[in-house]
C-alpha cells in the first residue's frame, strides 16, 4: 500500500491546481446558457469548426512528421557524431531555446519576406525577378513551429537513444549485417519508445500553437487553439468553447491512452 | 519594483523630452512627480502595492506610458491614488473572468464599448457616474450606459506611395486590384471590413447598417486572391508594409501616422471613407479602489489638454470635442477626430456590434481562412 | 556508451544542415540587436548598443530575468520530483487504471492552452483569500501555474526513459531481497538519469518562455521576463529583447565551449 505513495503527490497536487477548476469550467458546456447537449451540438453542427479541424489537423501531423524525421537525424549526430559535429549540433539545439518566439519570429520575417534577406539575395544574383512568397502561407506556419518544436523533440529521442543497449548493434554488425538493415531493423526499433515520446510530444504541443501560425501565417490559417481562444476571450461564449475543448480533450486523450497501453503491451 | 518603476518614468520623460514629444516645463512637472509619488510612501522595493493604487488594464506597449503620462500622473498628483497601468489587454473574456470572480483585481479597463455594453447588461460593469464624467465633454452619439468614451482611432488606407502615381481615394480603389495593382492586407478580426467592402460595392456610408453580411463576405471573397495578409495586430500591419509584402492595407490610423512620418510619406495615408471607431473606458463591478476613485480618474481624462498630450504621444484622436482646437496645426492632419478628417470618415455602430459581432466574425473567419 | 553507429553520409547531412535550420534566425536576430531605432528592425549603416545599455540601464529587465529564473527552477523542480515519483510508481505498481492516472497526469498538455489559463485563473482566485504565498500575481502563484502546465512534459520524458529500462535487472534485484528504497534507489534511478536530467532541463525551459497562461495570473507585480517581452507587442517589440537573446545566446555557446575544454583537459590528464 505504502507504494502508492509515488503515485498520489502528482493526482492530489493535480487534483487540487487543475482538475476541480478545469471541471468548474467544463461544466458550463452543458450549464451555459441553459442546462443541455446544445453546445455539443452547435460545435459539431459548425462548418466553420470542421474546417478548423481538418486544418490543424493536416498543420499539426505534417509538422510532427518532419520535426521528428529532422530531430532523430539530429539526435543521432549529436550523440554518435564526430567531436567537431557534436558540439555545433549542441548548439544549435540549445541556442533555439533563448530566442525568445518574439525575436526569432522577427527573424523569419526578415530573412523571408519579400524584401528579406533571402529574396533580396536570390533577385540581386538573379535567379527570380519576382520576390518568392515565402510566408503569409501555410508553408510560413510550417516552417515557423517545426523550427520551434525540433529542439523540443530532442529531449525523448536522446533519452532512448542514450539507453539503447549498444552491444545489439555490435553483435549484428559482427554478424555482417549491412548498415542500413542495422539502422532499420535493429536501431530504430530499439529507439521506439523515444519516437512515440517525441511524436506525441510535438503534436501536442502543436495543437496549442496559435502565436506563430498567426505571426508567419498572414492570419488565415486559424487553428483549433486560436479558434478556443476566440471563443474564451475575444467574443466570450464558454458554454460553446468548453464543449470545444472537451471534444478535443476526449479525443486526444482516447488516442493517447490508446497509444500508451499498445506501447505498455509491446514492450513487456 | 516602484524603485524601478520611476527610474523608468525618468527615463522616459528624458526620453521624450529628447525626441521633443515633452516640453521642459512638462519634464520638470514630470520629474516633481515622481518625487511626490515616493513621498506618498510607496516605500521602494516593496512588492506589495499600496491600498490606493489603482489598476488601469490597457493594450500594453506604448499606451502605458503615454496614457501614464498623459492621465495617470496628474490623477496622482491630484488624488494622492496611484495608477498602476497592466498591459496584458483587457479583453472581453478577461474582464468577464475578472469580474465573474467578485472580487476583481482589475479597477478599470480600456474596451471597446460594445464590449462593455454587452458586459454591463450581464453584471459586470458599473454604469458611468454622470454626475462625476461629465457628458458635455463627449462627442454627440458616442455616450454609452457602461462605457465613456475615451478616445477615437479609425481604420484607414495605407499604400505604397511610390508604387501609385495616383493615390487610393476611396474603397473601390482599395478592392480594385486592376487599377491599383499590388496585394492588399485587411484586418482579422472582422470590424471595419465589412464596412469597407460594402462600401467598395457601391453602399453609401449612411445606408450601411444594419450591414449586409452577405454581400460584404461575397465581395471579400472574391477579392481573396490579392490578400497578401490579415493582420491580428498594429505591429504586424506595420511590418506589413514595411517589408513590402503588401502595397495597400487597411491599418488603425495610429499605424499609418507613424508609417507616414517613419518613411517620408513613402508610405502614404488616406482619411478618404476611412471607419471611425470609439475606444471607451469601462469599470468593473466591486472594482478594488471602490466607484468614486475609478469615476473621478475617467472624469480627470475628459481635459481636453491630456487628450491632446495623449494624441502627440499615441495617434488617438481626443474624444472631448474642445480639444480638436488645441492640435497643433502640423499635427491636424493626423487627428481622426479633426473636423476635417472625421467628415470623411463613417463611425462604427457600436449597437450594432453588441447585437451581431460575434456571428459576423464567425462567418468572417470561414471566409477568410477558406 | 561509446561508438555505438556511426552516422552515416546521409543522417550526416541531413542532421547538419538541420543543424543550420535552426540557427538561422540568428542572421538576423544578431543584426537587430544593434539597430538603433526604438523598433525591431536591421540596422542599416549605423550600429548602437543602446538596447544592451538599456538592458543594463532598466533594471527592471534584470528583475524579470531573476524571477523567470526563480520561477523556472523552483517549477522545475517541483515537476520533475512529481514527475519522477509518479512514473516511477506507475512503471513498478502497473496499476489497474494506468490508463485514466496517465490521462489525469497528462491533461494540463491535452487541454487547449487558454482553457488552461482559465482554470489557473480560477485556481488562484480561489486560494487567495486563504494564504498569502500561492496568489493571483504572486510569484509562488506563478511558480504553481507552471508546475501544473510542465508536470505532462516531465512525465513523458521520465515513461520513455523507463521504457528503456531491462525490467529484468529490477526483478533480480527484487529476488534477491532489495526493499523498494533499494530498487529505486541503486537500481532504477541510475539507469534514468538522463532522463531526470532531460525532464529538469525541459520543464525549465517550458517555464522560461511561458506566456499564454502567465498572461492572464499575472498584473502588475510579477511580470516575468516573457511577460515583459510581450507587454509591448500591440505596438512595437522593443528590440532589447533581441539584445537580452544574444547576451543569453552568448552564455549559453560560452557554457557548452567551457565545458568541452573543461573534458578535453580531463581526458589529457
Amino acid at each position: 500500500m505504502s507504494r502508492l505513495f509515488t503515485l498520489a503527490p502528482l493526482m492530489l497536487f493535480l487534483g487540487l491546481a487543475y482538475l476541480i477548476p478545469l471541471a468548474g469550467i467544463m461544466l458550463q458546456s452543458v450549464t451555459t446558457p441553459e442546462f443541455g447537449m446544445q453546445n455539443y451540438s452547435q460545435a459539431l453542427g459548425d462548418p466553420l469548426v470542421w474546417s478548423v479541424i481538418r486544418r490543424t489537423l493536416r498543420i499539426c501531423l505534417s509538422v510532427t512528421a518532419i520535426a521528428v524525421v529532422l530531430a532523430y537525424a539530429l539526435t543521432l549526430l549529436w550523440l554518435n557524431g564526430s567531436r567537431g559535429m557534436r558540439v555545433f549540433v549542441e548548439l544549435a539545439i540549445m541556442i533555439p531555446f533563448w530566442l525568445s518566439v518574439l525575436s526569432r519570429t522577427f527573424g523569419w520575417l526578415s530573412l523571408l519576406s519579400n524584401r528579406g534577406l533571402i529574396n533580396t539575395w536570390l533577385q540581386s544574383i538573379g535567379v527570380i525577378s519576382e520576390p518568392l512568397t515565402l510566408i503569409r502561407n501555410e508553408f510560413g506556419v510550417i516552417l515557423g513551429m517545426v523550427h520551434f518544436l525540433i529542439p523540443f523533440a530532442v529531449f525523448p529521442l536522446a533519452s532512448a537513444m542514450r539507453d539503447v543497449d549498444t552491444r545489439v548493434v555490435l553483435a549484428a554488425r559482427g554478424m555482417g549485417a549491412s548498415r542500413l538493415r542495422i539502422f532499420w531493423q535493429i536501431f530504430v526499433p530499439m529507439t521506439k519508445s523515444g519516437i512515440i515520446g517525441a511524436a506525441l510530444l510535438v503534436f501536442v504541443f502543436s495543437l496549442g500553437f496559435y502565436i506563430v501560425p498567426t505571426l508567419l501565417g498572414g492570419g488565415r490559417s486559424v487553428m483549433v487553439a486560436e479558434l478556443i481562444y476566440l471563443r474564451i476571450f475575444q467574443i466570450p461564449n464558454w458554454g460553446l468553447a468548453a464543449a470545444l475543448s472537451a471534444l478535443i480533450m476526449l479525443s486526444i486523450g482516447a488516442f493517447l491512452v490508446a497509444l500508451i497501453k499498445r506501447t505498455e503491451g509491446t514492450m513487456k | 519594483m516602484n524603485k524601478h518603476f520611476q527610474q523608468d518614468q525618468v527615463l522616459l520623460l528624458k526620453e521624450k523630452l529628447e525626441s521633443g514629444a515633452l516640453s521642459r516645463r512638462g519634464f520638470m512637472q514630470g520629474l516633481a512627480l515622481l518625487g511626490g509619488t515616493s513621498a506618498l510612501g510607496l516605500s521602494a522595493g516593496s512588492l506589495h502595492a499600496a491600498d490606493k493604487d489603482m489598476v488601469f488594464v490597457n493594450w500594453g506597449g506604448d499606451a502605458i506610458e503615454a496614457m501614464a503620462a498623459a492621465f495617470g500622473d496628474g490623477f496622482s498628483e491630484k488624488t494622492g491614488v496611484k495608477v498602476l497601468y497592466d498591459g496584458s489587454g483587457p479583453l472581453e473574456g478577461s474582464i468577464k473572468a475578472q469580474a465573474e470572480s467578485g472580487s476583481p483585481t482589475w479597477d478599470l479597463v480600456d474596451c471597446d464599448p460594445f464590449s462593455g455594453q454587452a458586459l454591463g447588461k450581464q453584471g459586470f460593469m458599473r454604469p458611468i457616474d454622470w454626475n462625476i464624467v461629465d457628458e458635455s465633454k463627449i462627442r454627440d452619439g458616442f455616450k454609452w450606459e457602461y462605457a465613456a468614451s475615451s478616445y477615437f482611432y479609425s481604420y484607414v488606407i495605407a499604400y505604397d506611395a511610390t508604387k501609385y502615381d495616383t493615390p487610393p481615394a476611396s474603397m473601390a480603389d482599395f478592392f480594385d486590384a486592376e487599377k491599383f495593382p499590388g496585394k492588399r492586407a485587411m484586418y482579422k478580426w472582422g470590424a471595419g471590413m465589412w464596412e469597407a467592402a460594402l462600401m467598395a460595392d457601391g453602399v453609401a456610408p449612411e445606408d450601411l447598417y444594419p450591414l449586409d453580411l452577405e454581400r460584404a463576405h461575397a465581395k471579400i471573397a472574391g477579392f481573396k486572391d490579392n490578400i497578401g495578409a490579415f493582420w491580428g495586430g498594429g505591429a504586424e500591419s506595420q511590418s506589413l508594409l514595411l517589408n513590402g509584402d503588401v502595397s495597400m492595407a487597411l491599418i488603425w490610423n495610429t499605424r499609418a501616422s507613424l508609417l507616414h512620418k517613419d518613411t517620408d510619406g513613402e508610405i502614404a495615408m488616406t482619411w478618404a471613407q476611412g471607419i471611425v471607431a470609439p475606444g471607451s473606458t469601462g469599470v468593473l463591478m466591486n472594482n478594488p479602489v471602490g466607484e468614486k476613485a475609478a469615476m473621478e480618474y475617467i472624469a480627470h481624462s475628459q481635459d481636453p489638454e491630456s487628450q491632446v498630450k495623449l494624441f502627440e504621444l499615441l495617434g488617438n484622436g481626443p474624444a472631448n470635442p474642445a480639444a480638436d482646437a488645441l492640435v497643433p496645426e502640423e499635427s491636424k492632419f493626423f487627428n481622426p477626430t479633426d473636423p476635417a478628417n472625421f467628415a470623411q470618415q463613417t463611425p462604427l455602430d457600436m449597437a450594432w456590434y453588441e447585437e451581431n459581432y460575434g456571428s459576423a466574425l464567425d462567418a468572417y473567419l470561414g471566409v477568410i481562412s477558406a | 556508451m561509446t561508438v555505438s553507429l556511426k552516422p552515416g553520409p546521409v543522417t550526416t547531412a541531413i542532421g547538419a544542415l538541420t543543424a543550420v535550420f535552426l540557427l538561422m534566425p540568428l542572421l538576423a536576430v544578431i543584426p537587430v540587436s544593434f539597430t538603433p531605432k526604438r523598433y525591431l528592425s536591421l540596422p542599416k549603416g549605423e550600429w548602437s548598443l543602446r538596447h544592451y545599455e538599456a538592458l543594463w540601464d532598466k533594471p527592471e529587465w534584470g528583475d524579470s530575468v531573476l524571477l523567470s529564473l526563480q520561477i523556472g527552477v523552483t517549477a522545475a523542480v517541483l515537476a520533475t520530483l512529481l514527475a519522477t515519483a509518479f512514473c516511477l510508481g506507475f512503471w513498478m505498481l502497473r496499476p489497474k487504471a494506468g490508463g485514466l492516472l496517465a490521462g489525469i497526469a497528462l491533461l494540463p498538455m491535452l487541454a487547449p492552452p487558454v482553457v488552461s489559463a482559465l482554470t489557473l485563473y480560477s485556481f488562484l482566485q480561489a486560494i487567495t483569500p486563504w494564504n498569502s504565498w500561492v496568489v493571483y500575481d504572486g510569484w509562488l502563484g506563478v511558480v504553481v501555474a507552471h508546475t501544473v502546465m510542465v508536470v505532462p512534459y516531465a512525465v513523458v520524458i521520465l515513461m520513455v526513459a523507463l521504457s528503456q529500462v531491462d525490467r529484468k535487472i529490477d526483478l533480480s534485484a527484487r529476488s534477491m531481497g532489495a526493499n523498494l528504497w533499494t530498487r529505486i534507489h541503486a537500481v532504477i534511478l541510475p539507469n534514468i538519469r538522463f532522463g531526470i536530467l532531460s525532464a529538469f532541463m525541459l520543464s525549465f525551459i517550458l517555464s522560461w518562455d511561458e506566456i499564454g497562461v502567465t498572461l492572464f495570473i499575472t498584473s502588475v507585480k510579477a511580470i516575468t521576463l516573457p511577460r515583459r517581452m510581450w507587454m509591448g507587442l500591440r505596438d512595437n517589440v522593443d528590440p532589447t529583447v533581441a539584445a537580452l537573446s544574444v547576451l543569453l545566446i552568448v552564455l549559453v555557446t560560452l557554457v557548452i565551449l567551457g565545458r568541452l575544454v573543461w573534458e578535453h583537459s580531463q581526458k589529457a590528464e
